[in-house]
């Protein structure tokens, strides 16, 4: 029986997650997967790992994108917490974009390995490695040189 | 204990006259590991050495027709930490301070990794090399004082396409194997001089390696 999803929301409480779907003759149908269990303590990897190998949601899920589950059981879980719709996805959205002047310095391994997800994006995207066409391994490129300031040294600083 | 193979003293002991360490630098996710990566392309497994929180590195190559042993130290996120453990610029030939282009954060904290540096090692040559610019070109046509101001070389570089990273990495060889060659840095020289008891074969239970120690605990005592 194949499913089509079409959208994938919340019920806050009891918390669960709501997915409207065509099947497979074309019928709407709307299914509440309660997830049981669910505290602001909750990981919400776990919880989206044993949601999707539930045997009476998997078939449901199974075109649902992993990262918009999770993103939908934090939904939840700030919304637990007090905080708002808008401000967790604010939140979300930080966390998914670079913010040049940010400190990746201090972030702890798991925000820190999702930054550089983001950034491995425009490295694949750009990356040239053996067997593409035109790849070389020794690429030596002599720039003119600079017609412009960076910017980024400030003259009252004594470092630049 | 196979993956501390590398740091066996008896193994340090054979490789060290003919090598040389050089050191990355700079904030995280500047693109130092696959800087290295890039050079060293596939076929170069390396060394996890978690105890030390570093990444090890090692190559063969050849400088002036004399074979050179390198190691590339890559931080393994220790950068996090504030400051590098000492370990990790001991005895370094040399430096690649990287920053990332699309953020400027990290060419802001240059001097602050320059300046640790110079702490441990204040004579070894240093390159500054501005990573990334493969998302855009037109970085290169800017200036960036920082290099320039300490009198160190300068590279665009793109460990994505490949841009002039043999390049940095070749340069960064000879000036470890030139200033290993030259040094007139007191450890440095009490390092060769050290290289030079190894030629004599002397046997590890002379019991020159406890002298050090004794000499220590006597200079404290007097």
């Amino acid at each position: 029986m194949s499913i089509m999803p079409q959208q994938c929301g919340v019920r806050f409480d009891p918390p669960a997650l709501v997915l409207t779907y065509h099947n497979h003759r074309g019928n709407l149908h709307r299914r509440t997967m309660p997830i049981r269990g669910f505290t602001k303590r909750s990981g919400i990897t776990r919880t989206a790992e044993s949601l999707v190998s539930n045997p009476r949601h998997r078939k449901y899920l199974e075109n649902i994108s992993r990262p918009q589950i999770e993103k939908l059981l934090r939904i939840i879980q700030e919304h637990m917490k007090g905080i708002s719709l808008d401000e967790t996805l604010g939140a979300i959205k930080m966390e998914n974009t670079i913010d040049p002047d940010e400190d990746l310095n201090k972030l702890d391994d798991i925000a820190l390995s999702r930054k550089k997800a983001i950034m491995d994006e425009d490295f694949e995207k750009n990356r040239k490695k053996p067997g593409d066409e035109g790849f070389e391994y020794e690429v030596e490129v002599d720039f003119l040189p600079a017609i412009e300031t960076s910017g980024w040294d400030d003259q009252s600083d004594p470092e630049f | 204990m196979a993956e501390t193979a590398p740091m066996d003293p008896e193994n340090a002991k054979i490789d060290r006259e003919n090598s040389v360490k050089i050191i990355c630098l700079g904030d995280s996710a500047v693109g130092k590991s696959k800087l290295v990566e890039r050079f060293l392309m596939d076929g170069y497994q390396p060394q996890q050495l978690s105890t030390y929180a570093l990444t090890l590195f090692r190559y063969n190559t050849t400088v002036n027709s004399k074979e050179v042993v390198v190691d590339f130290w890559d931080t393994a996120g220790q950068e996090r930490f504030s400051s590098m453990h000492p370990s990790y610029y001991h005895q370094a030939h040399c430096c690649i301070l990287v920053f990332d282009i699309t953020r400027k954060i990290t060419y802001k904290n240059l001097p602050n990794w320059f300046k640790e540096l110079r702490e441990y090692r204040p004579s070894i040559p240093c390159i500054c090399a501005a990573n990334k610019i493969d998302v855009d070109y037109n970085v290169t046509k800017k200036a960036f004082n920082f290099a320039k101001k300490h009198n160190m070389p300068f590279y665009f570089v793109s460990a994505s396409d490949g841009t002039n990273v043999v390049k940095l990495f070749r340069n960064a060889i000879k000036l470890a194997t030139e200033y290993k060659e030259n040094s007139t840095d007191f450890m440095d020289e009490v390092m060769r001089e050290l290289d030079n008891f190894d030629e004599l074969n002397l046997s590890s239970d002379s019991g020159l390696d406890t002298a050090p120690n004794s000499e220590e605990k006597d200079e404290k005592e007097a």
